[in-house]
């Protein structure tokens, strides 16, 4: 509570008072949740390991009824609320706040309301139930059935919901992707305006610059898979302005991952931005070149990165001078042993900025088709290029990190299942631990007919004998399959 | 709840954004109105949970009714949000705390901002990051966006050409293996190692001082690039970002381009001479009075005061030429702190920079002329005195004063030269103090000329302090030979001789224990009992300074 607040009892202060307080018993709920699943999973019911986590569960249940009175655990997209209050992903709680999300999506609950009166007991057949509920093939009745089944077993204090998927949710679902279509659409056309003012002298607009990072910024916080979705609209003539807003929206989703503010977001998404805004400097002859460039050519590429620098000293318009953005382009290329370039003569430490827009920047620049690489490589490759070579220089735990945000087979990936059914990765998958499983949307029959949107399907489901329906088999190239990948996002 | 409570909420806040405008937050009128819209905002939620207000050009409706209207577009909340494309405004339960001053804050910012400006309301209310405010708004300008569309159909193949190729494409089918990767779940988690990494690597972003991290880039390049043109754009760079940096009082910076200046010079290649002359010249540029008095000014009238070690920092890397500005200022400072430091500065540039002393003690400002006699003194700068001839000759006093002053400390001989001179000198306290130092050190060159003084007819007006002084200086530097005529000025005559005045009289004995030769103390013990108390008090102070 701030110093002079309102006389107690009031609205305000219940307001408050609640939130904070939710937030941190929330999140506690949530580990000795996890805590319970992972130990129930492992080990059996007598071991002491799994004892003591059922006593870490009952006492912080009760310990969040004696304020609240009763709990209601919602689950709504990729967000996890407390009796209304949502709970905040970080570094600390990612890994388990993520797997719950998985089983319980998986038993098909949508919600649990837990009341007073709960024993031990009874969250003790919750769990067990839970796990094996969640390893059951999905349909529209599991969540009944294990409703039931918590009342047989005398469970009264803990209930269990189906997802409230309205037509007002699908609504949303769509009201969501037209925002993030206009978001990156008009980021891209910001981009394109500054950078083309740069080139030919004139004041940038920088005004509009950070209304496009804070609009990506609220994407991303709060639906950041569709955002997600359109970097896969690589644009080979608009390359420089699709390639800087990609690397944005990377940037902050990673930088979301990590647990960064609201506030530090924007300060990496402008950084992220603004990386490669050296190259307004570069001849367009070199930029575009066809084939090798010759080693003054290269020279002047490799010059991008300090270019920038320069070039934003001379942003007039920005207010503060932009240090990060200057930093981060000034150090992207410069890989983790300061091997790349432009050299350091003084001590230099990269920031962590620079190595989170250095993986983003690498990831989409080999994932697209330029002039000097008509075919891409494919998004898998990459990042198991990046992740494998340490030559690359990117900063390893970086790049771990990065694959945790975007899944081994990133957005936009096209893919061959074992069923013989061909499929586009729409988004990783929400259980950390299935990051080699993600969410495909089906786009051919497995007769080979093609399929227009197709249709979801979590890769990390189990039938009933526990056996996946569906595994990746080979990373393939959609173009031969006639498949326009972005087609499918936009 | 009646729409007049929203609208007397509405007037408030209007004047709550007059008020923390005009006033600073300790201000009365500033907490009252900022009270009034807190007991506002109360009474509101005893009747609501939320406020939302539809955003029109130049009113704000609630629930269709009108509840505020400003044709004026300045004073105007409803425009200053419509103009920037804000159609709708609400706050919640707990805006009243801290967040409606922020708020108001912002709309008045945003009423200043320029059309040019890096910033608008939009970008302003979204860096509050606000929890019991919420907007929504229209993008107005037309950013030339190409709306995402699909893209034209690709011709794919019949079915059954797809299912062929894909299944060419397939690695055969393996009954019974298993695929590792349904194992190596744990591969891609972060560990708590990791996490930690992560965590500190951010922390330490924000800790960093981006000013130097940059200025290192600035200065990398500046060695390493050798094209002319890209080196003028960094010089020109270098040269602007000072000044941001003193405005900044972002002094460190400035010392460590000073610094690395130097560096730059030495190892640089290939630098051509414009760019050498450029470098070479800023730190002389800090040094020069205007620029110098900039900085002086900002740091008088700051706020905040850099630490000791920033200063010295800056300060060290002043030229000579920066003395006379720093003298003339610290006798305006009004900061102890910021005065103490410059003086050291000043101190530093004076002792290894005899020239530069004598130009300070030549300024047309009087009080830097007094500043730097008064440092010469306590710096015992042997050069100065060369300096303070011409201000001996001065009209005034104080500063003649404290010429004397620094004199006697620096007591070299062209010093005590200077002195001996000054026991002419029109001013009374002058003269005083000169003599007395004069007689103190025992200079006998200005013997004869403080006899003559004694001797002759122009001490006769003067006043006892003065006789004293001189008469103290005559016995101290004489000595024995002046005895006789001491003896004479202190023997009460007889009917018919000449008589010396009481004044005098105890003067001679005080300058006879000055003496301490047996012979004075006989002297002196035959006037012990004068009958002249003013005689025989100053006998009996002799006698104890001469001793047994």
């Amino acid at each position: 509570m701030t110093a002079g607040g309102p006389p107690k009892g009031s609205i305000a202060e219940t307001v408050q008072t609640t939130d904070g307080f939710l937030r941190h018993a929330g999140r506690d709920f949530l580990v000795v949740l996890y805590t319970a699943v992972r130990s129930l999973k492992l080990y059996p019911i007598e071991n002491a390991q799994v004892q003591k986590a059922l006593d870490d569960l009952t006492a912080t249940t009760k310990h969040l009824l004696d304020v609240e009175k009763e709990i209601e655990l919602r689950l709504q997209g990729e967000f996890i609320f407390i009796n209304s209050t949502r709970l905040r992903l970080d570094l600390d709680n990612y890994a388990s706040f993520s797997h719950i999300l998985g089983v319980l999506r998986q038993s098909g609950i949508g919600a649990v309301r837990i009341d007073e009166g709960v024993e031990r007991k009874q969250l003790q057949i919750f769990v067990s139930l839970l796990l094996s509920y969640a390893a059951k093939d999905v349909t529209a009745t599991k969540v009944f059935e294990l409703a039931q089944k918590l009342s047989d077993a005398g469970v009264t204090h803990i209930g269990v919901e189906p997802p409230l998927e309205t037509d007002e949710d699908v609504e949303d679902e769509e009201r969501q992707k037209e925002a993030a279509k206009r978001t990156y659409a008009r980021s891209v056309a910001v981009t394109k305006e500054v950078i083309n003012s740069i080139r030919m002298g004139r004041t940038a607009n920088v005004k509009k610059v950070k209304r496009a990072v804070q609009a990506i910024v609220d994407q991303v916080l709060n639906n950041e898979a569709s955002l997600m979705g359109l970097t896969t609209l690589r644009d080979y003539d608009e390359y420089t302005f699709t390639h800087s807003v990609n690397v944005c929206i990377f940037s902050v989703a990673l930088g979301r991952k990590l647990g960064l503010t609201k506030l530090q977001l924007y300060d990496l998404g402008m950084a992220a931005l603004f990386h490669d805004v050296g190259k307004s400097r570069v001849p367009l002859e070199v930029l575009n070149k066809q084939g090798g460039l010759t080693d003054e050519e290269w020279r002047i590429m490799q010059a991008h990165p300090w270019l920038g620098v320069l070039t934003l000293f001379g942003l007039r318009g920005y207010g503060e001078i932009p240090y990060r953005g200057m930093i981060v382009a000034y150090e992207h290329h410069m890989k983790t042993d300061l091997t790349g370039y432009p050299k350091s003569l003084r001590p230099r430490e990269l920031s962590i900025y620079s190595k989170i827009v250095a993986v983003a920047d690498g990831f989409d620049a080999a994932t697209s088709r330029r002039v000097y690489q008509t075919v891409p490589i494919q998004p898998d490759q990459v990042l198991k290029e990046m992740w494998e070579n340490p030559r690359r220089g990117y900063d390893s735990v970086v790049v771990k990190a990065f694959i945790n945000l975007i899944g081994i087979y990133p957005v936009g990936t096209c893919v061959i299942l074992d069923t013989y059914e061909v499929a586009l990765v729409h988004s990783a998958n929400p259980d950390v631990t299935h990051v080699h499983r993600p969410v495909v949307r089906i786009v051919t029959t497995p007769e080979g007919g093609v399929q227009h949107p197709g249709f979801l399907a979590d890769l990390a489901q189990r039938d009933a004998a526990g056996n996946h329906p569906r595994s990746i088999v080979k990373v393939t190239d959609p173009i031969k399959y006639g498949i326009n990948v972005s087609d499918y996002f936009v | 709840m009646p729409p007049q409570q929203v609208e007397e909420l509405l007037q408030v806040l209007s004047k709550g954004i007059r008020a923390t405008q005009l006033y600073l937050p300790n201000n009365p009128v500033y907490q009252r109105a900022v009270d009034n819209i807190r007991a506002s905002f109360r009474q509101i939620w005893q009747a609501t949970d939320d406020l939302v207000f539809d955003v029109g050009e130049t009113e704000l409706r609630w629930e269709d009714n009108v509840v505020y209207n400003q044709e004026q577009r300045t004073e105007s909340i409803a425009w200053t949000l419509y103009k920037d494309g804000v159609r709708s405004l609400a706050f919640k339960p707990g805006v009243e705390e801290a967040e409606i001053v922020s708020f108001l804050g912002v709309l008045q910012r945003a009423r200043n901002l320029q059309a040019d400006a890096a910033d608008d309301l939009l970008t302003l209310l979204w860096a509050q990051d606000f929890q019991f405010v919420s907007y929504t708004f229209r993008e107005l300008a037309s950013e030339n966006a190409v709306p995402i569309e699909k893209g034209e159909t690709i011709t794919s193949a019949p079915p059954t050409d797809m299912r062929h190729a894909v299944e060419q494409e397939a690695p055969p089918k393996r009954e019974g293996l298993v695929s590792i990767d349904d194992f190596d779940t744990t591969l891609y988690f972060l560990e708590e190692g990791e996490v930690e990494y992560l965590k500190k690597d951010v922390e330490r972003e924000y800790s960093q001082d981006l000013r130097r991290n940059v200025l290192s880039m600035l200065f990398d390049l500046l060695e390493l690039q050798t094209y002319g043109t890209v080196r003028a754009e960094l010089i020109s760079i270098v040269e602007n970002f000072i000044p941001y940096l003193l405005g900044a009082a972002d002094f460190r910076s400035v010392a460590v381009i000073l610094r690395e200046t130097r560096a730059i010079l030495q190892r640089a290649r290939e630098l051509i001479p414009e760019h050498r002359t450029t470098l070479e010249g800023l730190p002389a540029r800090l040094s020069q009075h205007d620029a110098l008095s900039q900085l002086m000014q900002s740091l008088d009238e700051a706020a905040l005061h850099p630490t000791e070690d920033e200063l010295s920092e800056l300060f060290q890397e002043l030229r000579p030429e920066a003395l006379s500005t720093l003298m003339v200022w610290v006798a305006k400072l009004h900061d102890e702190r910021v005065r103490d430091l410059v003086q050291a500065a000043a101190a530093r540039l004076a002792q290894a920079n005899a020239g530069e002393v004598l130009k300070a003690l030549a300024s047309e400002d009087g009080a830097a002329q007094l500043e730097m006699v008064k440092l010469a003194g306590r710096l015992k700068l042997p050069g100065a005195p060369e300096g303070m001839e011409r201000l001996l000759a001065s009209e005034d006093r104080g500063l003649k004063l404290a010429v004397v002053e620094a004199l006697t400390a620096i007591s070299s001989p062209s010093a005590m030269r200077l002195l001996e001179r000054a026991i002419d000198d029109g001013d009374r306290d002058v003269r005083i103090a000169a003599v007395r130092f004069l007689g103190s050190r025992g200079y006998r060159n200005a013997a004869t000329r403080i006899e003559s003084m004694v001797t002759g007819s122009k001490l006769r007006h003067a006043d006892l302090t003065e006789k004293m002084a001189f008469f103290e200086a005559f016995g101290a530097l004489v000595g024995p030979k002046g005895i006789a005529a001491l003896e004479k000025m202190l023997a009460a005559k007889g009917l018919l001789g000449r008589k010396e005045d009481p004044e005098t009289r105890a003067c001679a004995a005080m300058a006879l224990g000055k003496v301490r030769t047996p012979e004075a103390r006989g002297v002196l013990e035959r006037a012990a009992q004068d009958k002249d108390p003013l005689v025989r008090n100053a006998v009996t102070r002799a006698l104890r300074e001469v001793g047994t």
